[in-house]
């Protein structure tokens, strides 16, 4: 009953969207969901959709783990040492604030275009979540278990492992998460921006060439990559963690 | 005071249902204009439910529900409540006197006004030095006395209190009770108190009302004949207030081993 | 005091950063191509102020963030308003809002691109649309929440449906929607930014793709210096607000 009133809205904005612009005759700019689904299943069987979703998708998740990876180890020690965190707390707040669309010209100058450029700024953008969400999972794990491993008079080693991890995990994994969806939204911006290669770039292509059905095919593919790319980490985080991640799961 | 007053507040058989369990079941008594009159019962029994229903906050499934003569439709700001969760029925995010303005804004009382009658009422619930604080600043009582303070504002014929002082600990929750013995005089206001304590209900009010079960009804009618200014020692010592404690302790738990049944 | 020892060492940190950086960049260990020296940026900054637009190309983005984003505030918390305050509305329409809300924004561009061209008003609609997403779903969140209580309180009291939404709704809503509103920030700085690169904006977005075209590194990291400090002072400017506008807040509740 839920599932089929949420669907009523979408089901009559495409209605709306079909009758609207068949209405308005052929045009450059846009064209009626019919249409769209044709040329959407046009690109997907002459492969060009599946070639430009892998080359956004390599982009998107090898910037991902080298950015992430860098901001949790810098968080973890962040969290973990608090000298170096209040030392660093100044320069990483001047540096946070830099966009990472900003980095682009910078990126372009030293790799030129490409999946180097794409993967430099994913990871840019995907490091600071993982810093900032990451040094709170670890300040934020509860201080009795602290207490519990001093008593017991574990090695820092043992104490990291034992406790501070897999405390902290739960949260790690939405931060995670949370970069995943940021991966995939700064690829698509950087091939709408500048590179030529991937679903950004392709639906540029198409809106410039006036082939608006498969411009918005793209954009449309694009959404649906977005989302299920999210489903899918949200059924991988109830998996993986059950309860105890959904309790930390705040969306 | 007295059987020749008009009824305030009437309740006719009514029945309030939930879906299919029915929570009263034709629920009749009255509320005299001036009378503190007490609701006690067991849990369960529906006694905050009547108060909603009085308030005006739920229409009644079945019966009538009538307020100085004509039907209730539904809240109305002559008839204030008094919350128990004190602190969800306040604006946090406006300091004390503010959460007494909201009343008189609603009013439309005029500005140069506004600020004599805050004062007046903060000092009449002994909160005249917290004017500028935040409710997170005030312990449970004082933000409990906040929420008498914007129903005041009100200038209320009469004041539903739904368990005003449950939540609090024993020390406080006497003071308040004095204090609101002292308001009632004062303002004239007719009361409606609904309550788990016994000893409470007898000590503030006129008359007690005890409701049975499953569904809520009246189960019994207690008038309290006890001389008033009431006095926290003296009047619980009476001979008199423990006849009337045994006969609700009595009604409490034969509807309770009832229920059981 | 302690809290001034600790920030000195930082200041102390983020100098010797920078003269590590000059280091680097003198040794020419990475090509100047890719890294000028501190020096030179800070001239190029000068320079660009004093001999070039810089200052223009500030305000145009400056102006574009701003407009873009107050416009998407002002219909996100009027549209969080109506669809949060009915439960048909939310039943109805909040899925679809959940769906849409991964979305990458910069998707839009082409099909706006394809409407309006290259102007202005083209990025102006990119950046609404962008950031009105993090407002609108936050302030449907907030109006959801309102306190029950409170609801009854404001049909005893017979509060007419503008007061309530003023009195209660609005200031109930506050904490979430100033959350969005410093998400949609963020956003809108990006959309900008992307807008002046593809569309040739006047803005820091074109001066640094400019830049880089020309190889002037230098030029670069001027622009991107200052894309920094316009994220560091929105975000303060922003932060001021919430603090004034939520001090009401239990030190706890935060």
């Amino acid at each position: 009953m839920k599932a089929a009133k949420a669907l009523v809205f979408p089901v009559v904005l495409i209605i709306l969207a079909e009758i609207g612009a068949r209405a308005g005759g052929p045009s450059d700019s846009v064209a009626p969901p019919s249409e769209i689904f044709a040329t959407f299943l046009d690109a997907l069987r002459d492969g060009s959709l599946l070639a430009a979703t892998r080359d956004t998708l390599i982009s998107a998740f090898a910037g991902l783990l080298v950015g992430a990876g860098l901001g949790l180890a810098v968080g973890l020690a962040l969290g973990s040492i608090r000298t170096l965190d209040r030392l660093l707390e100044l320069a990483l707040e001047l540096l946070r604030p830099v966009p990472s669309v900003a980095v682009i010209p910078i990126a372009l100058v030293a790799l030129g275009f490409g999946y180097s450029l794409e993967i430099a700024i994913v990871a840019v953008a995907c490091f600071w979540p993982l810093l900032i969400l990451s040094r709170a999972a670890v300040r934020g794990v509860e201080p009795r278990l602290i207490e519990v491993a001093r008593a017991l008079r574990l090695s820092p080693l043992q104490e990291t492992l034992k406790i501070v991890a897999p405390a902290a995990l739960p949260r790690i994994f939405v931060a995670f998460r949370l970069a995943a969806g940021v991966s995939l939204v700064v690829a698509v911006t950087v091939e709408i921006a500048v590179n030529p290669q991937g679903l950004g770039y392709e639906a540029m292509t198409a809106g410039q060439a006036l082939r608006p059905a498969l411009m918005l095919a793209y954009v449309a593919w694009i959404g649906v990559v977005g989302y299920a790319l999210n489903v899918l980490l949200i059924l991988a985080q109830h998996r993986l963690f059950g309860q105890a991640g959904r309790v930390e799961a705040a969306r | 005071m007295n059987g020749s007053e008009p009824a305030l507040i009437e309740f006719r058989e009514v029945d309030l249902a939930f879906g299919d369990h029915l929570v009263l079941g034709k629920l009749s008594f009255a509320v005299r204009r001036g009378e503190v009159v007490c609701m006690v019962g067991s849990s369960g029994s529906g006694k905050t439910t009547a108060l909603r229903v009085a308030s005006g906050l739920i229409r009644p499934t079945r019966g009538e529900v009538t307020f100085a003569g004509a039907p209730v439709r539904g809240p109305r700001r002559d008839v204030a409540i008094v919350f128990q969760d004190y602190s969800k029925a306040l604006l946090p995010w406006r300091r004390a006197a503010g959460n007494v303005a909201l009343a008189l804004e609603a009013m439309g009382a005029p500005r140069a006004e506004r600020r004599d009658r805050i004062a007046a009422l903060l000092k009449r619930v002994g909160l005249a030095a917290f004017a500028d604080k935040y409710p997170s600043q005030m312990s449970g009582g004082m933000q409990q006395r906040l929420q008498i303070a914007r129903c005041l504002a009100q200038e209320p014929a009469a004041l539903m209190m739904d368990e005003p002082f449950g939540a609090l600990d024993e020390m406080t929750r006497q003071t308040l009770q004095d204090e609101m013995l002292d308001i009632a005089r004062g303002t004239g206001a007719t009361i409606f108190f609904v309550t788990h304590d016994l000893e409470e209900a007898i000590y503030l009010g006129d008359r007690v009302i005890g409701l049975k079960p499953h569904p809520g009804r009246v189960g019994v009618e207690l008038a309290v004949d006890l001389p008033r200014p009431r006095n926290q020692v003296t009047t619980r010592e009476s001979p008199e207030f423990l006849r009337l404690r045994h006969k609700l302790y009595d009604f409490i738990y034969a509807s309770e081993s009832g229920a059981r049944t | 005091m302690r809290a001034l020892g600790w920030r000195l060492a930082g200041l102390a940190v983020v100098a010797a950063l920078i003269a590590l950086w000059g280091e680097i960049a003198a040794l020419k260990l990475v090509s100047p191509v890719f890294l000028p020296t501190p020096a030179r940026v800070w001239t190029a900054l000068e320079h660009g102020f004093s001999q070039s637009d810089l200052g223009a190309k500030l305000v145009g983005t400056v102006s574009h963030m701003l407009g873009g984003w107050a416009a998407a505030s002002i219909a996100g918390v009027a549209l969080g308003a109506l669809i949060g305050s009915s439960k048909a509305a939310r039943e109805y329409i909040a899925p679809t809002l959940e769906f849409l809300r991964p979305l990458p924004a910069s998707a839009v561009i082409p099909v706006a691109i394809a409407l309006f061209g290259l102007t202005p008003q083209m990025a102006l609609g990119v950046i609404a649309f962008g950031s009105i997403w993090p407002v609108l779903l936050a302030a449907t969140r907030g109006f959801a929440a309102i306190e029950p209580r409170l609801v009854e309180v404001e049909r005893v009291l017979g509060l007419t449906c503008w007061q309530g939404v003023v009195k209660i709704s609005l200031p109930s809503a506050a904490p979430d929607i100033l959350a969005g509103l410093r998400l949609g920030l963020t956003v809108s700085l990006i959309l900008a930014v992307v807008c002046e690169m593809i569309a040739g904006l006047d803005g820091l977005g074109q001066w640094v793709l400019l830049a880089a075209r020309a190889y002037k590194s230098a030029d670069i990291f001027a622009g991107v210096a200052l894309l920094g400090a316009i994220g560091v002072v929105a975000n303060a400017g922003l932060s001021v607000v919430e603090a004034r506008a939520l001090r009401w807040r239990a030190p706890s509740a935060r």
